[in-house]
Parts: C-alpha cells; structure tokens; sequence
C-alpha cells in the first residue's frame, strides 16, 4: 500500500475547518467517554475481566508462532480452511480465489478488510460488493473510509447519512427520521444477504484451541452475514489468535465494553460450517448455515513486529477505539490521521506495523505525547512511548 | 540547538537574571534547576506567533516545518524576541518560587549561567541522539556545582529529569522533586493574601500520568484557603492544553486548548495552571473573561 503523510495533513488541515465534521466528532467523543466510564464504574466485574484478558493476550504474544500452528490444525479440525497470507498482497489474492468474479458479496465491518483495502478489489474483480453495519455502509455510500474502528461513520451528522441513504440507495426517506432510514436500510440489505453468494467478516478473536471466531455485534449483521450466504469467509489477523475460547469470549467482551457498548447485544462464536448429522449420523455440511468456511490468517507485518520490543506490545490492541475517542488531537481529525485504515493512536502504531513505520513516524508529530491515550487502553499497550519511538525513527530517516 | 543549548536562539542570561537579586548560593547539594522552560515561554510565545502567520497558507508551511523541524530544529532561524510581559511575570513566578520554599525551610542553591535547557524539546520529537549529549552534559555540570538533590519547577523538567535521564546517562544519582512535592510534604505556611474563592485546577499531563503529581497541589491550594474545583477530566483523565504541538501547528493546539478552557471555565473563571507551557496556551485562548493563574502565585499570594 502506498501511502503519503503529507497529503493525510492536508486532509487534517481541511478537516479543522469542516464544522459539521467537528460537531459530530465532539458529540460522539463526549457521548463515549462519559459512557465507557459510567460503565466502569458501575461494572467492576468488567475491570477483572479485562485484566483476565491482558493477562491471555500477553501469553498469546508470547507464543503466538507457536498458536497460529496450533490454530491452523484446529480450524481444519472443524473442517474449516485456514490460510495464510503473509501480506496484504497476497490476502487480497487468496479472497479473490475463492470469491470469483460475477458474485453478490455481503460484508460485515471488518478493520481487516479495510487494511488490506479488500472492498475495492473484490469490485475490481467485477464483484457486488456491499457492507452490512449500517456505519461502514454509510461509508461506502460516502466513498470515503472508516472514521473510527467501532463507528465507522462518526464524523457523520444525521442530515449527511440520511442524504446518502435516500440519493445512493434510492430509497424515499419521507422525513428526517432516523428510525425510518435505518428501516429503509434493513430491506434493502436484507434483499442483499439473501441471495449473497458470499459473506465476508473479521474476528474479534480466534480461539487456537478449537479453531472458533469469536465476534460481538449489537446489529445483527454479522449473524446474517456469516450464517446466511452459503460460503463464510473470515480474516483473522494473526494478532487476534488467543489461546482458549474463554480467553477469546473475554477479549470480546473487553473490545465492546471498552467501546461502550456492554452488553453486547450479540455474542457469536463460529467453529466451523453449518452442518447436519440427522439422517443416519451422516454428517452434511451446509445446512441452514454456510457449507464452506474459509479463514484467512493475515500476517501484513504483525511477525516482523513480534521482533521490535516496544511494536510488539501493541499486537495486545483490541481495536477497542477507545484511545481514539480519548486522545485529543483524534477527536478533531477522526481517524484521517493515523494512517490508511487505522486512526489514532492505535492507528499510528499499525500503521507502523501494517504499512510503514517511516510515514507513521511522521504522522506521529501530531501526537501531544499527553499520554491520555496510555491511561485509556483497556490492554496496557504503552501508546505514547511507542508513538514516540516511532517520532524518532522518522527523525532519523529524515536526518541520513 | 548544539550551538546555543536552546531550541532556538535567546540571550544566556534571560534564564538566570530572575536570581541575580536573590544571590542564591552557586553550588550546594538541595540545587534549584529550573531547565529554562519558565523562562523560554515569553520566547516560544513570539515564535508560535509567528508560526501562525505562516500557518496560514496550510500543509505547505507544515511540509516545511516537517523537513527542517527535524534536521535542525528549523525554528532558530526565526526572529525571537520575548513578549514583555511574560519576561516579568516568568521572574515573579520563579522569586515565588525560592519565597514558598523558603517559608518550608527548604535554603536552595541555583547554578545560574549553568541553569541549563533539559532538552525536553528534543526527547519529545525524539531526537535520541542530541538529546543524550544534552542530558549527558546537564547531569555534569549540576554534578559539577555539588548537585545531589534537584528541585524543579515545572512538570516537563520534572518528568525528563527523574523518569528519562536515569535512561540516557549511565549512573544517573541525582534525586529529584518538584517544588511542589517538597512544598506539600514539608508544608509551608502561606504569607499575604487574601485567598479566597473557587479555582478550577487544570493537571498537567505528566504531572497527572507520569510522576503522580495529583494530590500535592490540591493540598495546598486548600491550605492557602483556596476552594479547589474539579473539571469533568481531571487529576489521571485530565486533558491536554495542546502546547507540544504549538511549534508544529498552532492551529491544531489552539484548538484544543480552547476546547479545555470551555471545560474548565465551567467550573470557575480563575484557572489554576501548573505549567508553563499550560500557562501560555490556555492563556492565548483565555480572552478577558477567564483569568488563568500559575500556581506558586496563588501560593505565595503575588498578584501576577
């Protein structure tokens, strides 16, 4: 992926004047905050929790060449067909190769799918592509990219996604309703998910030991997404295998609590195809669910990073969001800073991992080193002094 | 910045002619090191001034900034002169300073003409390499002059000199507390006045996040007989005034900065502010309405 730091500032510089950008940033900032610590405070429970699941992603760091062997005998164990993709390059071909050309493709969001700029190529491939949160949807309709890993359409007011919906969808919005927008939405995907020939997700987690994904949602998209189309594919970053599907099913509960939403309104584990053993213990695959799933490891720098001491704290991140809901240079420049996929603090540091650590480094000078961010993060990821390391490697290119 | 010790050019003895009526011992082992950042501000201030006005035609003067900030620390290059009046409210604040510490019993030494820059600047923008010369010479001469135990004044010198040069400079010993860890523990007992009535304290970050200075200025705001408000984000939450990145783009602070005035001019129209750097941001975006007031002189009830 290429990418230039110098026209993310431009962006940044045209994003302070946006005022209806700038409104919507403040109001959901402030909603997140006072929310997430409300939550907190009332749930302690959840503060174990959470330190139960940085306790599992350190060992999964730890170990984790080791887990992603152990994971890929247990996807194929449940029959499901791991792959793995040692760039975004390559990521891209092997969804390729199993989607086709001439298909309906339904996605629910995935901050994977965003990194290795999936969406694009499965349309270049003469695909219909289409997104199923109703954020990353809006998105799409916007041509522009995700504004923040959990709300993707943060930065949108209500006047700008009902626009969008009523001239891109064609749908008839009589008033300025959002409850009859969001209605409008869920027929006309609904009319997409039922006769998608593939459905795409992410993971919150992937339990090594079973070979199950772990993914929390409040829409109820990704349970259409992945149960509905008869071909399941999910991308795995490989940062995201934990050892156990307990640690998995609390790692989850960590990324929506610390986003602020806790309960989750839907838990979903998925340890292989849909299958049936009804009929004289003949085991089918393909029943009410998907017959085949796919699941792709995606690697995009996250070993290389295994290596530096300071960028493998961060394959700890959740991609809660809450650093960036938190920091105060992102709650004016949404994820436009940051990098290509990911924004904010925690996008900083992936882009480093996932991009280049040379154009990270200088998007960093941004960064207030106020160590907000630092106080925020549910998994203990040491933000500002990775941010800094990365100021310094940009200082030292620019000096040779 | 190897040439003049400072991240850009200004007079040597606009960092130590604050003392030069106090006649401070030279060398001893309880050593006040100021670092130069109460004193460098009146001169950030004129450069962040005029980093605005170049601002103005957007990405293109970032771009620059970008490519020179990092080979030489480009800003030297600027005309600076210091704002006037912050000269004479920086020495107020620092004589209130050596006064509160005086009133604990608490007899400082002060290098003067070696009172030198920490290099706080160049461990933010991460300049490893400068930044350990710089520290490495520091640790020296206070060494040099008797140092054993330092005292500082503000939350930046404080964090890089207890927490960061033990890092950088092999058999770092130095002990040191800011002033107003030592004020608090000691206490002190609070001459002038009046004081009175509600201020809102605004943490700054290190301070709050990294050296667990949270409770001590609250405590003795309360002795003086101040009532101490709390913003929504305060103490280890507390929020950014937008000063690390004025050099970078004033727009971007000034922005934030007002958008933590708001907050705290919610609570009260005097904020109590704890570092330079705080002082100077919240103030450019503060107007009329709002006073904003750095601590040691509340403390030692100076009128700014």
């Amino acid at each position: 992926m290429t990418f230039n730091s110098l026209q993310a500032f431009q962006e940044i510089w045209d994003a302070l004047s946006d005022e209806e950008f700038q409104e919507a940033l403040r109001k959901a900032s402030h909603i997140s905050q006072v929310r997430v610590e409300e939550l907190l405070a009332e749930r302690r429970e959840l503060v174990e929790v959470c330190r139960e699941a940085v306790e599992a992603k350190r060992r999964s760091v730890d170990t984790l060449r080791d887990l992603i062997d152990v994971a890929y005998r247990s996807l194929e164990s449940v029959k499901a067909k791991p792959y793995y993709a040692e760039s975004a390059e390559e990521a891209r071909k092997i969804i390729g190769g199993i989607v086709g050309s001439g298909k309906l493709v339904v996605m629910a969001k995935s901050m994977a799918a965003a990194e290795i700029e999936l969406r694009g190529y499965l349309e270049s491939l003469g695909n219909e592509v289409w997104e199923t949160d109703l954020g990353e949807l809006l998105v799409q309709l916007e041509g522009s990219r995700p504004m923040h890993t959990i709300t993707p359409a943060v930065h949108m007011t209500r006047f700008k996604a009902l626009k969008l919906i009523s001239e891109k969808l064609g749908v008839k919005l009589r008033g300025d309703s959002i409850e009859e927008a969001v209605g409008a939405v869920r027929e006309f995907l609904r009319g997409k998910i039922v006769k998608a020939d593939v459905g795409i997700s992410g993971a919150n987690a992937l339990a090594a030991d079973t070979g199950a994904i772990v993914l929390v949602e409040n829409e109820s998209n990704i349970r259409l997404v992945t149960s509905t189309p008869p071909i399941h594919i999910a991308l795995v970053p490989v940062d995201k295998i934990v050892p156990t599907l307990l640690d998995a099913v609390k790692v989850s509960i960590v990324q929506a609590a610390y986003a602020g939403l806790y309960p989750p309104t839907y838990i979903n584990i998925i340890a292989g195809p849909s299958s049936t053993a009804d009929i004289e213990r003949v085991r089918v695959y393909g029943a009410q669910g998907p017959r085949e799933l796919h699941v792709v490891l995606i690697d995009n720098g996250r070993m290389k990073a295994l290596k530096n001491p300071l960028l493998r704290e961060h394959l700890r991140c959740i991609r809660c969001g809450r650093c960036q809901y938190e920091c105060p240079v992102w709650v004016h420049t949404a994820n436009k800073w940051g990098g290509p996929a990911y924004g904010g603090p925690m996008g900083l540091v992936w882009t480093a991992i996932t991009v280049d650590p040379i154009e990270a480094g200088k998007l960093s000078y941004l960064c207030l080193g106020c160590g907000r961010c630092d106080a925020s993060c549910p998994m203990e990821i040491p933000l500002s002094t990775i941010i800094r390391h990365l100021k310094s490697l940009a200082s030292r290119g620019s000096l040779e | 910045m190897r040439r003049y010790g400072f991240p850009f050019p200004i007079p040597r003895d606009a960092v130590y002619s604050w003392a030069k009526p106090l006649k401070l011992p030279e060398r001893g082992p309880v050593m006040l090191y100021t670092g130069a950042l109460y004193q460098l501000t009146p001169y950030i201030a004129s450069v962040v001034e005029q980093l605005s006005a170049i601002e103005g035609s957007r990405v293109s003067s970032l771009a620059l900034k970008l490519s020179g900030i990092l080979s030489s620390l480009g800003v030297s290059r600027l005309i600076v002169r210091p704002k006037g009046d912050m000269a004479s409210l920086v020495e107020k604040i620092l004589r209130s300073i050596v006064a509160l510490l005086e009133g604990a019993g608490v007899k400082v030494a002060y290098p003067y003409e070696d009172d030198m820059y920490s290099g706080v600047i160049l461990y933010d923008l991460g300049l490893d390499d400068i930044f350990k010369e710089q520290a490495v010479k520091v640790y020296k001469t206070l060494k040099s002059r008797g140092a054993e135990y330092i005292v500082t004044v503000d939350p930046h010198t404080t964090h890089i000199m207890r927490s960061v040069y033990p890092k950088y400079v092999d058999g770092y010993d130095l002990k040191v507390e800011s002033y107003l860890e030592i004020l608090a523990e000691r206490g002190v007992e609070f001459k002038g006045g009046p004081r009175e009535g509600g201020v809102v304290i605004h943490d700054p970050c290190l301070y709050a996040r990294f050296e667990n200075v949270v409770e001590q200025p609250r405590r003795l705001l309360s002795a003086a007989g101040f009532e101490v408000l709390e913003p929504r984000r305060s103490r280890r939450m507390t929020y950014c005034c937008g000063g690390p990145i004025e050099g970078l783009t004033p727009r971007m602070a000034k922005t934030i900065a007002k958008t933590r005035l708001e907050e705290l001019r919610e609570r009260s129209k005097t904020v109590v502010t704890l570092c330079p750097i705080c002082y100077t941001n919240l103030k450019a975006v503060a107007g009329g309405e709002v006073e904003v007031v750095d601590i040691a002189l509340l403390l030692a009830g100076v009128k700014p």
